[in-house]
């Protein structure tokens, strides 16, 4: 059959419909969702794949999610040779493809005259997924079968549009929070319905070999501009190091990271090679597979230009290397990727992205915070403002740490993670206290917690909060404890994590880093959140940015004469604090002649 | 008696005049900078000097006098508010700073954004009130009355309280309200309980410090409308706009000037119902409206749903999740780069885009000939024949075609297309561009934008709009034949209106009707009294409709549901569950038919319904025979140029059809009619325009 020829006024709108219906797949999803994981952290996302299963399309979702969603369709093709119209798969399967256990992928085959077209992915990650503990995040789980969930290799949960009842009572039963559950996995078919209606649509539009043409031509476009944009750069190998938090008693040590960059403008490819690492641990940190893939490309992406389109097209210039029982590459069975999204994941992420900074000059990224730490905790315990008392568990996301600095802009304030990217809502101080019986005293700025540099990255913030009646747990994992976000081209480091409990004297103790704790009326569990990194010296920064960070309390004028040399004519915090331009030019003369930092 | 209404716009100023035997005249002129009234006053002339009468004369004779205006909303932006404080609970100075989180594009490296109050005029007042609305820890007047008088010494001109759980107990917010008075009596201040009484202390808080920041502003310019037209003769009742899509004396709005944002756009969809019920069969009720007011810079896009118009509690100035949210609730306008002005351009891969940079009006599309050399809209219209010199900005402007020619041929010789191909794959671009995000309005609201009636306004739509409702699969666009002044239109058949809200949060599982009935008597005796105490005879019926905002357990976000009546018995409680059911399976696709609500806020909405303008159609100019003015090339694939047949709108026969291509000229817009689609003179002299399109 020959393809139609389409213009490239036709790709476009064609190319505009495919992210216009994703987004409205993940409205659907943000807003009629359950979890907090889901309508606040927004950790979720949708895509279209191609029935050759393909990545189409993915608008403005996040990488950690989407890229990935091609091994999920073909896991289903290879289990189901009889694909209808009608059905949807649920898959969390992390050795088939998917990202870790907690997230639940529902894919729907989209038909259009009777011949699969596209596949619409809706993928969630959920409050609880049945774990041997009531967590999603179990780091020390020694193997799959500690953590307990329950897994679903591509397996059939609708027919003809309505549930296999014998899938969903077996969720019903395992998972903790079932009506939660079944509230977000209402939310997920709601929003991969609404995409296949919408993909029906253009298909009718169109036309069908238009569609097809198109899907080719759209992938041609794409590797163009991934071409385009490898092409200007320099050619290299570079090989960045990086270490991740202990994990007592597995790791004691830190974990070490290494992403080696392989540059090639000539061929417009590059590679991205992982299998130098260390072997898969006894611990739920190992990376799935398309976690392995999917964060060294975040921070390939976050280095290149925003506008190219994040498909199949695309990422035919990449090449990812894996080693098969690499602690980042191909996990081996039954080896735990419970956490594969954050902790080793964020750290793929900000290695790559620091790489390309500090050896590519003008872009990449430091490091940004990572993890979802005591600032994000699950809290639980029971509300006795009701009677009876009531038991509540969830996770709160009232923590704000910062982004890394880059070449042309500051870090982003309310970054969440290296993952999340600033995608992540914050709770709102008064609908948790009306939630939960729990008040927050305290959440301000945390001054100098920023990697300082010409481009700053973002500082982190202190918070405090604890229960108002009865005892409160709170589970957290922290990373960024020993080993905090770094600068790139001579930018500082960020301040590190550091969670802590206040009791009702005002004493200060210490907490562990990833664990929980129990808290009782006037204790209060503390925070304060780690910043980003800082790109560039802070020698370079404009002496009026730095007068506006200590204005706004980013940083001190102690740390703004010792870090960014730079002096104010007063001392009071106001309007009239002015830059001594003299005493400022003098300074930094003589730091640059001393030939420090 | 006349009706007068003006909106301010940053470009233009337009006004509009209803008389008594039903017609209705329209005039633009440049919006002054300095002083509102002088653009007021020009444009009144001309349509004095149309009426044979005086500007003086037509204040006289006004009964109402309706006043739209950007000003709050472009201080807001362009920071020239005033100077103003913070006052925030002990140990939440972050407030303004952190938001709600949130990026639009996790790729892009952007900016992150001030806050509306910088951290060195936010004070921190020791207090600290529990959502259950107890004390637990009182109010440290030590620490107000050092806020205030560093204030002070900082020379604020306002200060925003919005104290934590304020909207549970107020008493820590009101006696902050005293000690100011007491210490800074000069100062403008706003209290959060008494503005906008909502959960969520960063929307309270934004819409306090912009409120407050306007106060000096506001009131200082209100007094000088005011002045000027009584000074001119004026003795009706002077109303200024709201975000509510209806208007307030100037009084109220003096004392809330956060509303007056966005009150111009926010009558776009008032008018738009005007003219459906008009002209459609059954009113704006039986259907829903997709309501397209085309700018130079920007296509603003409105939802009705059977003759309501649709609300949002989420504007941001200065763009969503890096600007300021307003915190209020107002008449739903999402706004896109998208206009006459937007430029074309190819990207790294080899694509053609269309905005969202713009030329807008300044130095405007090369066509103008003021400077502009960057290919637009407009220059892809007048290159396809659809616009010409006679007929645009009432003949005041020539279109160079050299120049427009001139602009696109880089692109041209880039994409090796014709000028006519690179012109009709811009208006492509373009209107997909508009397509794909009015289609994203209409979905997200549950509507299938195939079924609407699209009521298109602004200058610039007739151009564009049949396309956009052919791509957008929509069959029906009523184009009113006061396009080019939509906004000051719909002020004319504006109502007063004002919402009124209480927070008592009520679980429908085990439903505390005490508490929702009290909630409900507090904003329903804050309704009645605010009816009450409008000038008698003003209005000539009220109502009072209540609405409460509501959540499946767990769901973070709420939506609004209609409330049958202001006293709840336990029986409206499956009627409330239902309709929250409805909603959300309308707007989200499904429904979890066992599950109960939570219920945060309840809401009052008082209409006072005024007196509108009759409206008659003037026949006079109407000819038996319908001749066209001239023919004109234009083309419609990019490739060849056909005759068309060019049309002066007012003379052509009420009832009368014609096929497309044609070409309609309007005093105040061009009406491109493309090949197959049909346009009708509706006896009210507005058009009804049909695309090929069978209703879904």
């Amino acid at each position: 059959m020959s393809m139609p020829d389409i213009d490239l006024v036709q790709m476009t709108v064609i190319a505009n419909r495919l992210d216009g219906i994703v987004r409205e797949m993940e409205n659907t999803l943000l807003r009629s969702g359950r979890s907090a994981v889901l309508n606040m952290a927004r950790d979720f996302s949708c895509s279209i794949i191609t029935a050759d299963h393909r990545l189409l399309a993915t608008a403005e979702g996040l990488p950690v999610h989407v890229i990935g969603g091609e091994r999920l369709g073909a896991a289903v093709a290879e289990f189901h040779d009889d694909i209808s119209e009608g059905d949807a798969f649920l898959h969390n399967d992390p050795y088939l493809g998917n990202t870790h256990a907690a997230d639940h992928t529902i894919l729907v085959p989209v038909f259009y005259e009777g011949e699969h077209i596209f596949t619409a992915l809706a993928k969630a990650h959920q409050a609880d997924i049945g774990n041997s503990q009531p967590t999603t995040y179990m780091p020390f789980a020694k193997d799959i079968y500690e953590e307990g969930a329950l897994i679903f290799p591509a397996v059939r949960v609708q027919r003809d549009r309505r549930d296999i009842d014998d899938i969903i009572r077996m969720c019903k039963r395992r998972i903790r929070v079932p009506e939660q559950w079944y509230g977000d996995y209402l939310a997920m078919i709601g929003a991969a319905r609404i995409g296949e209606s919408a993909l029906k649509e253009v298909c009718k539009r169109h036309g069908k070999d238009t569609v097809k043409a198109f899907i080719e031509q759209w992938f041609d476009y794409s590797e163009r501009k991934m071409a385009h944009a490898i092409g200007k750069l320099s050619a290299g190998t570079v090989t960045g190091h990086g270490m991740a938090d202990p994990l007592e008693p597995v790791m004691p040590d830190g974990i070490p990271i290494q992403v080696t960059i392989t540059v090639d403008p000539g061929e417009q490819r590059i590679t991205l090679d992982l299998r130098d690492n260390i072997d898969c641990l006894e611990a739920g940190l190992n990376e799935s597979e398309t976690c392995s893939r999917n964060n060294v490309m975040t921070g390939l992406l976050n280095s290149l230009d925003a506008d190219i389109p994040r498909n199949s097209g695309s990422f035919r210039r990449i090449d990812i290397l894996l080693r098969e029982g690499c602690v980042v590459g191909i996990p081996t069975f039954p080896h735990s990727t419970s956490v594969a999204t954050t902790n080793l994941g964020e750290r793929l992420v900000t290695i790559t992205q620091k790489t390309f900074a500090d050896h590519w000059g003008g872009m990449g990224l430091a490091e940004g915070a990572c993890s979802v730490g005591t600032g994000f905790s699950v809290i639980s315990g029971m509300d006795e403002r009701h009677v009876p008392a009531r038991p509540y568990v969830n996770q709160v996301f009232l923590g704000s740490q910062g982004g890394p600095g880059g070449p042309e802009v500051d870090g982003w304030l309310t970054y969440g993670n290296a993952v999340t990217n600033g995608l992540m809502f914050r709770d709102s101080i008064e609908i948790d206290e009306q939630k939960y019986p729990i008040r927050i005293e305290e959440l301000r700025i945390r001054t100098d917690s920023e990697g300082a540099g010409r481009r700053r990255g973002a500082p982190g913030t202190v918070l405090r909060f604890g229960p108002k009646t009865g005892t409160m747990q709170a589970f957290y994992a922290n990373d960024g404890v020993v080993y905090p976000p770094r600068g790139a081209q001579g930018g500082g480091d960020a301040a590190p994590q550091e969670p802590f409990l206040l009791d009702p004297l005002g004493q200060e103790h210490p907490v562990p880093a990833v664990g929980g704790v129990t808290m009782s009326v006037g204790e209060t569990l503390g925070h304060r959140l780690s910043g980003g990194g800082g790109y560039g010296s802070p020698y370079e920064r404009e002496p009026e940015s730095v007068r506006l960070d200590v204005l706004a309390r980013f940083v001190s004028p102690e740390r703004a004469r010792d870090v960014y040399g730079v002096i104010f004519t007063g001392t009071t915090l106001d309007d009239s604090l002015q830059v001594d331009d003299v005493a400022t030019r003098e300074l930094r003369q003589r730091h640059q002649a001393s030939g420090v930092g | 008696m006349l009706t007068i209404s003006v909106d301010t716009g940053g470009t233009f100023t337009d006004v509009a005049v209803a008389d008594e035997s039903g017609q209705l005249q329209i005039a633009k002129a440049l919006t002054s900078r300095d002083r509102a009234y002088d653009a007021i006053a020009e444009a009144l002339d001309a349509i004095a000097r149309r009426m044979s009468t005086s500007r003086g004369a037509l204040l006289e004779q006004a009964a109402r006098f309706n006043y739209g205006t950007t000003r709050s909303t472009n201080a807001v932006v362009e920071g020239k508010a005033s100077r103003t404080a913070f006052f925030t609970t002990k140990g939440f100075p972050d407030v303004l700073l952190l938001r709600e989180g949130g990026k639009p594009d996790p790729f892009r490296q952007i900016p992150y954004g001030q806050p509306y109050v910088p951290r060195h005029l936010t004070f921190e007042i020791d207090e600290r009130m529990d959502a259950e609305g107890t004390v637990f820890r009182p109010l440290d007047e030590a620490s107000v009355i050092t806020a205030i008088r560093s204030a002070q010494e900082q020379e604020v001109e306002a200060v925003g309280v919005c104290l934590l759980w304020s909207i549970a107990n107020s008493a820590h917010e009101l006696r902050v309200g005293q000690l100011m008075e007491e210490h800074a009596p000069d100062l403008a201040f706003t209290l959060s309980h008494q503005l906008n009484p909502v959960v969520r202390e960063y929307r309270r808080a934004s819409a306090t410090v912009i409120d407050a920041s306007l106060k000096p502003l506001m009131q200082q310019f209100i007094r000088g409308l005011e002045q000027d037209l009584r000074g001119e003769g004026f003795m009706g009742n002077l109303f200024i706009s709201t975000s509510y899509g209806g208007s307030w004396s100037p009084q109220d709005v003096a004392e809330r000037p956060v509303y007056s944002i966005g009150s111009g756009p926010s009558m776009a969809p008032v008018s738009a119902v005007h003219e459906a019920n008009r002209d459609l069969e059954g009113g704006a009720a039986e259907f829903d409206l997709l309501v397209a007011d085309t700018g130079g810079t920007t296509f603003d896009i409105g939802i009705v749903r059977s003759g309501q118009i649709e609300f949002t509690n989420e504007t941001w100035l200065g763009g969503r999740w890096i600007g300021n949210i307003t915190g209020t609730r107002a008449v739903d306008v999402k706004s896109i780069g998208a206009g006459g002005g937007s430029i074309a351009w190819i990207d790294s891969g080899g694509l053609l885009k269309v905005g969202p940079q713009s030329a807008g009006s300044s130095p405007g599309p090369a066509c103008y000939g003021r400077g502009g050399s960057l290919p637009t809209v407009t220059d892809a219209a007048l290159l396809l024949g659809y616009l010409d010199s006679s007929n645009f900005m009432e003949g005041s402007l020539h279109l160079d075609r050299d120049a427009a020619e001139r602009a696109f041929a880089p692109l041209s010789e880039a994409l090796g297309m014709t000028l006519l191909q690179m012109a009709h794959a811009t208006l492509t671009i373009a209107c997909d561009n508009i397509a794909a995000s009015s289609r994203e309005a209409t979905v997200a609201r549950g509507i299938d934008p195939r079924e609407v009636v699209i009521v298109a306004g602004g200058g610039g739509s007739g151009m564009s709009i049949g396309r956009i409702a052919e791509e957008l699969g929509t069959r029906g666009v009523l184009i009113p034949q006061t396009a080019g002044a939509m906004s000051a239109c719909g002020a004319l058949f504006a109502d007063v209106i004002h919402e009124f809200t209480c927070v008592a949060y009520v679980e429908t599982a085990a439903f505390d009707s005490r508490a929702a009935n009290a909630a409900l008597a507090q904003v329903s005796e804050s309704a009645d009294r605010f009816l009450s105490g409008l000038s008698p005879g003003l209005a000539i019926e009220t109502e009072v409709q209540f609405a409460a905002e509501a959540r499946y357990r767990q769901q973070a976000w709420e939506l609004t549901v209609p409330l049958p009546d202001a006293a709840l018995s336990d029986g409206d409680v499956a009627l409330i569950e239902e309709t929250f059911h409805d909603t959300h399976e309308r707007m989200f696709g499904v429904r979890e038919p066992n599950q109960t609500l939570e219920i945060l806020s309840w809401t009052a909405r008082a209409t006072a319904r005024l007196r509108h303008p009759s409206r008659s159609v003037p026949d006079a100019e109407r000819q038996p025979v319908l001749e066209p003015l001239r023919v004109q090339d234009s083309s419609f694939d990019g490739v060849h140029l056909v005759p068309v047949p060019v049309y002066w709108g007012p003379s052509m026969p009420v009832g009368h059809s014609l096929l497309g291509p044609a070409i309609v000229h309007e005093p105040t817009t061009t009406i491109v009619l493309y090949p197959g689609h049909t346009i009708t003179v509706m006896p009210s002299g507005n058009y009804y325009m049909e695309t090929p399109h069978e209703h879904a």
